[in-house]
């Protein structure tokens, strides 16, 4: 009834995390993830003047671009922008910049699982780098089923396709408030599910998400905090 | 570019003064890394990042060219790079320098093409070479050209045999299996670009991205260590006197014999890395004889991209590699983390020391591995801070502590069998 993962790993435990920002030197902010082997980079160009033609110009405006790793951009790789957009959509401070367009652009360097909460957490990277102001970061998992009923957290690429269903889940990162507050539930930014599970087994993948989001958002805010600012001006 | 920009790298170049400290002829330092699989590779050249990746397929051949594999170059200029590139179709530098890299690896022969067939007439195999741009800091080209060859030198193709009824059907046998194999590469073609600048035509080489701004014209001359030039590329711009062009071919040379050094010695440490990697592998051979068999090709085209499956043999290497510096912490890998011999407040206090002292450093991926191993240690403890969890976890992990393959392997013995096998590197 055990499950054995690669690397001995337990059913609740996340592979090493690892993110560094201003990695790249023409872009305006750079970041790059990694979750054990998949990795991720991410850049920001922006806020340039004016929007898209059917966007609001009374707030900012994001363009995501995804690379794959091989070929040309796919109907999958399309999906993960429009995602990734709607999600970027919900961290941002919108109204800071009206009429501007912010572009990020996510390159795929390996793909060993788990992709598109590598690529969050990039483009998470990327933006504070930048300067675009941001409520909050986005702290994002994958859970998923196992034919046992187990749920395990961040799958490898092995995994994942002998997986039963599984669920990404994006969740706003735990703010640190002055103001006395009771334990306020943060709700789900984003949540993307593959294959068939009960609404019970759902329910659980959340549950399980849920408990990896306040150490997954010290590891991430501690990562951007211990690396020195960059003093060199990008313009030109 | 303002005018007064570029009127002041013209007359720094007069007194032969670069803008970014260098002299006319002298080369930015490259730094070559690779990736997780075999075929990955990242190139530095100063400000410059080039990523290639090569992967291979099995097609129909070309009808005039029956009996040889294809080579594609395929270049991504990615918007992240400059903010002036844009998405969609290729434009013209991409192209003009997808051709020249194209022309140094394919038309001189670099690689053996017909080492590619398979079946004469009806499968070969195709390599194609995705070049991605990430950050444009001057000289696309040799940066480009470069991760390309350290690509194809460190990627692994799949062997495979004929089998079946009459012998007509290709077996592709997986990495397991089979040793995948190397491509054969007859010389490196090395492409260096030499930048004239101003109105008396100073040359320089390796122009950073403001030099190619305020350039009149650009040369590109691909040469190997044989003393063959493979390629050269001078498309318009200002003209040049022979005589410096005889000059920059030589300089050329010697520097192509600098980076073909370089390259070889890049190479020749991922083999070992990778051999290692191997050695170590826990070989079963109950998986052998049926997959073989197993594998038959029907469609026309397979993709085979190297998956590195042996994850945890990874681990048990990296940990004899850095016995030393993560002692302590590899014991706590390889068993219960949350028995109740370890206290957990003094393993949080002496792992966050350690991961303190390590340095961060951005976009390495063979020195990152030193960060990967406190990282895990490090996660464990935070993760498992949810008590109604913990108890299932730790039923769970001591009941299969008898199975893991970490187990099996006696780091200390090992490292005095190691023997590195004999590779050849042209």
């Amino acid at each position: 009834m055990d499950l054995e993962r690669e690397g001995g790993r337990g059913a609740n435990q996340l592979r090493p995390l690892d993110c560094s920002r201003n990695v790249l030197n023409r872009a305006h902010g750079s970041g790059s993830c990694s979750h054990g082997e998949t990795r991720v980079l991410a850049a920001v160009y922006g806020p340039k003047a004016g929007t898209k033609k059917n966007e609001n110009p009374e707030k900012a405006c994001l363009e995501v671009i995804w690379k794959p790793k091989i070929g040309q951009i796919g109907k999958a790789d399309k999906e993960f922008e429009m995602i990734l957009k709607r999600t970027l959509q919900n961290i941002c401070l919108l109204t800071a910049h009206p009429n501007t367009t912010t572009s990020i652009i996510i390159q795929v360097v390996h793909d060993d699982g788990s992709l598109l909460p590598c690529a969050i957490h990039a483009a998470c990277t990327a933006l504070v780098d930048a300067g675009i102001p941001l409520k909050y970061l986005a702290v994002a998992i994958c859970c998923c089923l196992v034919e046992n009923g187990r749920i395990i957290l961040d799958p490898n690429k092995m995994e994942e396709q002998r997986m039963k269903a599984l669920v990404h889940l994006v969740f706003p990162s735990p703010v640190q408030s002055v103001l006395p507050e009771g334990s306020k539930e943060d709700g789900i930014i984003t949540s993307l599910s593959h294959g068939v599970m009960t609404v019970d087994d759902y329910f659980q993948c959340v549950k399980h998400g849920r408990a990896a989001v306040a150490p997954l958002s010290n590891i991430l805010t501690k990562k951007l905090q211990s690396q020195s600012p960059s003093n060199q001006s990008v313009a030109g | 570019m303002t005018l007064n920009e570029k009127k002041f790298i013209e007359t720094a170049l007069l007194s032969d003064l670069r803008i970014d400290g260098r002299g006319p002829f002298d080369y930015r330092n490259v730094a070559i890394k690779f990736g997780r699989e075999d075929g990955s590779s990242e190139v530095q050249l100063g400000q410059t990042h080039v990523m290639g990746f090569v992967t291979s397929q099995l097609v129909q051949p070309y009808r005039d060219r029956p009996n040889e594999g294809t080579l594609s170059i395929y270049t991504e200029f990615s918007t992240m790079a400059d903010p002036s590139f844009e998405i969609g179709r290729p434009g013209v530098f991409a192209v003009e320098l997808g051709r020249i890299v194209d022309r140094g690896l394919r038309e001189s022969r670099a690689v053996d093409t017909e080492s590619l067939c398979v079946v004469a007439g009806k499968w070969v195999w195709s390599i194609r070479i995705d070049l991605h741009i990430l950050d444009n800091g001057g000289n696309l080209v040799d940066a480009a050209n470069i991760a390309a060859l350290v690509a194809l030198l460190t990627f692994r193709r799949p062997e495979c045999t004929l089998g079946g009824d009459n012998d007509q059907e290709v077996i592709i046998h997986s990495p397991e299996v089979r040793e995948p194999l190397p491509l054969i590469v007859h010389h490196f073609p090395v492409a260096i670009t030499f930048a004239f600048i101003g109105s008396e035509s100073t040359v320089v080489i390796d122009p950073s991205n403001f030099e190619e701004a305020v350039m009149g014209g650009k040369l590109t001359a691909t040469l190997n260590t044989n003393g063959d030039v493979c390629a050269i590329q001078k498309a318009g711009g200002d003209g040049v006197v022979q005589s410096v062009i005889m000059q920059c071919l030589r300089i050329a040379s010697v520097k192509a014999a600098d980076i073909t050094n370089k390259i070889k010695k890049a190479v020749e440490s991922y083999n070992t890395e990778r051999a290692l990697r191997k050695i170590k592998r826990h070989p079963d051979p109950v998986v052998d004889v049926s997959k073989g068999a197993g594998m038959g090709v029907r469609s026309l085209s397979i993709e085979m991209e190297k998956t590195r499956l042996e994850i945890e043999d990874r681990k048990v290497n990296r940990s004899d590699d850095r016995e030393i510096e993560t002692h302590s912490s590899k014991k706590t890998g390889s068993r219960d983390p949350y028995s109740k011999g370890i206290n957990g407040d003094e393993l949080k206090a002496s792992l966050a020391s350690r991961a303190a002292a390590t340095s961060v450093e951005k976009m390495d991926v063979l020195p990152s591995v030193k960060t990967q191993f406190t990282m895990i240690d490090k996660t464990p403890t935070e993760m498992d801070s949810t008590p109604s969890l913990q108890q299932t976890i730790e039923a769970g992990e001591q009941t299969i502590k008898v199975k893991t393959l970490m187990d099996a392997v006696k780091p200390k013995h090992r490292r005095k069998k190691k023997t590195y096998p004999n590779h050849d590197l042209s």
